[in-house]
């Protein structure tokens, strides 16, 4: 019984940046921008965290220099892709690049270490014990003592859910993910449109690398973002962007997560157990594809 | 000051480096009438409505606008203005609903930006009350006809509270009965008080609706004229620059053998959607087969199975008696000859030079351009085979070397048309061969497919341009939902009984359904 609340316990922690990158990856999914570079958004906001974090002292300067750090790539995303039109694959794939390759450098130059970064001048982020909850057996520790962004994020899901199918802004957005030109010759700028998505997957990208370095653990490693961006962005097209799915497959995401690390110290060498959920993910895109498939069969009808 | 209402004076559009799209054009419009512009393709009408619209800045001269000088720098500033401009191309979102397409770009929003549609609902279904629009704003565009397409465009310029609705070539995408109904909703508008500018190629069309006309050729305005008794043939005059023969003259089709079958072809595509049910027909030898159709029933398809670019679930295709229902591509193009819809796409190579298009599909089937040693191909060869076409079809032509796509639109249609037309062949394939063109291209184009029809080749043409199937057509079927679904001869029908069977709102469709039905 307590493997299995450590594991539920894990699941949740595991799912969390998944959901914030993959919120972040819903505005730009909804805009048609096809946005690879979350990997690298995230990675950045994780090594801007904790050197926010470590050097000012205080968890909230380095949550909020981890939004900035995902901020400045996305921005630079933006930039190339919106402005001067670049490939988004190969924008995507070099911002990812630099990120890993950047982080990694300043790692050594700023702190002067290789691999990874722990001190105990880098502040985490607080947990929350909720009162009442807390004390409920099984249920509480499952529930209570995450960092506040857990709790923040599920939140935001349903905010953005909001934002996307509620607001004006998000019926541009969708708009725009369809048919730009018809948001143009609204009056409505495109392309600004796109560019603000792009900054919303920055800034929640890089929000989910601070909680992935202040918040899950409390230090930087290289490449700590180790595929989250992707599994979320795999995670987007499951759920065609709806908050309410990434909210579910993110858990589902950090189950298989933390079942991969429950399995750990078994018989099963550890390199597989890394792999479990890859391959979840792998396996529901299928299931996805047949799904949709099937769904789509004799519903279409011929138009021009 | 009515006469004042939007005076346009000497405007010059020049797109760099050197094209003079418009040369100092004097136009006024005065409120509340149907001002049609007409003339050919790149005479400049389009050009000259975007410059006015916001969409593209003038190199020179003024606007105004009720009186003031106007400059708008985006279409939306114009729609503030009160001027608004359905496109060619419609401009909608087509998994959003009517009413979300109307309102987006001005939606109304309470706190934070939610949106609010108690008011704006029940304004835009009164819109389409007043109006008369019939058409239910909460159905999907993705779900509606084009002609309801169309009738969201203008709800969303009225919803704006437009004054001046500029109308971009709107029929050409229309059926006949669409088409009517169209212009008495225009004149409907025009008789409430919006001016109604109206662009066109079109004769017909413009001397029924419009007040006054005026004609564009060559980024110049020739003429404007008030429409009371004026003639087709002096308006094309004016339009083209010289005398245009309207019904391409032929003799009556003398038959031969069957050139080309279609076999109960069947074709579903990976979405499981049945895109042709049953279609067989036959071409023969001296007669042009026309198919009609709304866009995107089956002839798309039909066409891939009858080049080999798809493959039929079921049915076979004969060509010049071969059945060439399992072969590629290569093999079909043999024994028929093909023009593309889409010149710029399939039709050649955009970025390559005339030599290089003109000799497609002949580098591998003609070895008249042949080196020598015959792997390779003689470039002197190539460059003559050239000239000789250049020559033939007439294409006026800067330098062989040039790449093809400095060749004016009609220019290109006819290196496209002469390569294919010189690979002699007993059967033509021809898909909207000319959509696109002007009046004198049209006219050469359709000649030459005439001659090479009382030449004793075999034509299966496909248009969406009835006034074509009716001129060069010796029987015309017609498509509706993946079937044909009638045979008429074009002397025994008219647009409008075709028009109906396009719409699928004929018997013959009625009874398929019937059949399917107790099929089931």
């Amino acid at each position: 019984m307590h493997l299995m609340v450590e594991m539920i316990r894990s699941s949740i922690l595991s799912a969390t940046p998944v959901l914030l990158a993959g919120l972040g990856g819903a505005y730009t999914f909804h805009a048609n921008v096809f946005n690879i570079a979350m990997e690298g958004m995230m990675l950045i906001g994780a090594f801007t965290a904790v050197a926010g974090s470590y050097f000012s002292g205080s968890w909230i300067m380095g949550v909020l220099s981890g939004i900035a750090g995902g901020l400045v790539a996305a921005l630079i995303f933006a930039i190339f892709v919106v402005s001067l039109k670049t490939d988004e694959f190969v924008t995507g794939t070099a911002l990812n690049m630099l990120a890993l390759g950047g982080t990694t450098y300043s790692l050594r130059q700023l702190f002067h270490v290789k691999g990874a970064f722990m001190s105990h001048a880098i502040q985490s982020m607080p947990r929350w014990n909720i009162p009442l909850i807390s004390r409920i057996p099984h249920l509480g520790p499952i529930l209570s003592g995450h960092p506040f962004i857990v709790y923040a994020s599920i939140l935001l899901a349903f905010v953005v859910e909001w934002h996307i199918f509620g607001t004006r802004y998000g019926l541009r957005l969708r708009a725009v993910g369809e048919d730009a030109r018809a948001v143009d010759s609204v009056g409505v700028s495109s392309d600004r449109i796109k560019a603000q998505a792009i900054i919303a997957s920055g800034v929640l990208c890089g929000l989910a690398g601070a909680y992935l370095s202040l918040g899950y653990v409390t230090l930087f490693s290289e490449n700590m973002s180790n595929g989250r961006g992707w599994i979320a962005l795999a995670v987007i097209i499951l759920t065609r962007g709806r908050p309410m799915g990434l909210l579910l497959m993110s858990l589902v995401f950090g189950l298989f997560d933390g079942l991969g690390l429950s399995l750990q110290g078994t018989i099963i060498p550890p390199q597989f157990t890394q792999m479990v959920p890859y391959i979840a993910t792998i396996v529901a895109l299928y299931f996805y594809s047949r799904e949709k498939r099937s769904a789509r069969g004799g519903k279409e009808t011929p138009t021009t | 000051m009515q006469d004042q209402f939007i005076k346009m004076d000497s405007i010059t559009k020049i797109y760099p480096p050197d094209t003079l799209a418009l040369d100092k054009v004097d136009l006024e419009i005065q409120e509340g009438e149907i001002h049609s512009i007409i003339g050919e393709n790149g005479a400049g009408k389009s050009t000259l409505m975007k410059v006015f619209y916001g969409m593209a800045p003038p190199s020179g001269g003024e606007i105004h606008f009720r009186g003031r000088k106007a400059k708008f720098a985006t279409p939306r500033e114009a729609v503030a203005s009160g001027i608004g401009m359905v496109h060619q191309e419609f401009m909608l979102i087509p998994s959003y609903t009517v009413y979300e397409n109307v309102i987006l770009g001005a939606e109304p929003a309470g706190r934070f930006g939610t949106l609010r549609h108690a008011d704006t609902k029940p304004k835009v279904e009164e819109l389409v009350d007043t109006y008369g629009l019939n058409i239910d704003i909460n159905s999907r565009i993705g779900d509606i006809s084009v002609g309801a397409q169309q009738k969201v465009e203008i709800l969303k310029l009225l919803y704006r509270d437009v004054d001046v609705l500029i109308m971009d070539e709107p029929t050409a995408a229309l059926t006949p009965q669409e088409a009517g109904e169209l212009f008495a909703r225009l004149r409907g508008l025009n008789k409430v008080g919006k001016t109604i500018i109206f662009i066109s190629h079109k004769l017909d069309e413009v001397l029924e609706l419009s007040d006054r006309i005026t004609v564009m050729r060559k980024g110049r305005r020739v003429v404007t004229v008030d429409n009371r008794g004026l003639d087709k043939a002096e308006l094309a005059r004016a339009m083209v620059g010289r005398d245009v023969v309207f019904s391409i003259e032929k003799a009556p089709a003398s038959l031969g053998e069957i050139v080309f079958e279609a076999r109960g072809l069947r074709y579903v595509d990976e979405n499981g959607v049945i895109r042709l049910e049953g279609v067989s027909f036959d071409v023969r030898r001296g007669e042009i087969v026309g198919i009609a159709g709304v866009e995107g029933n089956g002839q798309y398809e039909l066409v891939q199975l009858v080049t080999g670019l798809l493959s039929a679930q079921s049915g076979r295709v004969f060509i010049g008696g071969h059945d060439v229902t399992g072969e590629d591509v290569m093999a079909r193009r043999k024994l028929m000859c093909y023009v593309p819809q889409d010149r710029k796409v399939s039709g050649s190579a955009q970025n390559m030079s005339l030599v290089d298009n003109a000799i497609m599909t002949h580098h591998r089937l003609n070895p008249e351009i042949e080196d020598r040693c015959e792997a390779l191909l003689s470039s002197g060869r190539c460059r003559a085979f050239t000239s000789r076409l250049v020559e033939d079809f007439g294409v006026l032509v800067p330098e062989l070397d040039a790449p093809i796509s400095s060749l004016s639109g009609g220019n290109q249609q006819k290196v496209v048309v002469g390569r294919e037309f010189m690979l002699d062949t007993d059967f033509i394939l021809l898909d909207q061969p000319t959509r696109g063109l002007d009046v004198g291209s049209i006219e050469y184009v359709q000649e030459e497919v005439v001659r090479r029809r009382d030449a004793g080749a075999g034509c299966l043409l496909i248009s969406a341009d009835l006034d074509e199937l009716f001129s060069l057509s010796d029987r015309i079927l017609v498509m509706s939902r993946g079937r044909v679904v009638a045979e008429l001869r074009p002397e025994a029908t008219t647009r409008e009984e075709i028009g109906e069977y396009m719409l699928g709102a004929k018997d013959a469709q009625e009874d398929w359904r019937a059949r399917e039905e107790v099929g089931k």
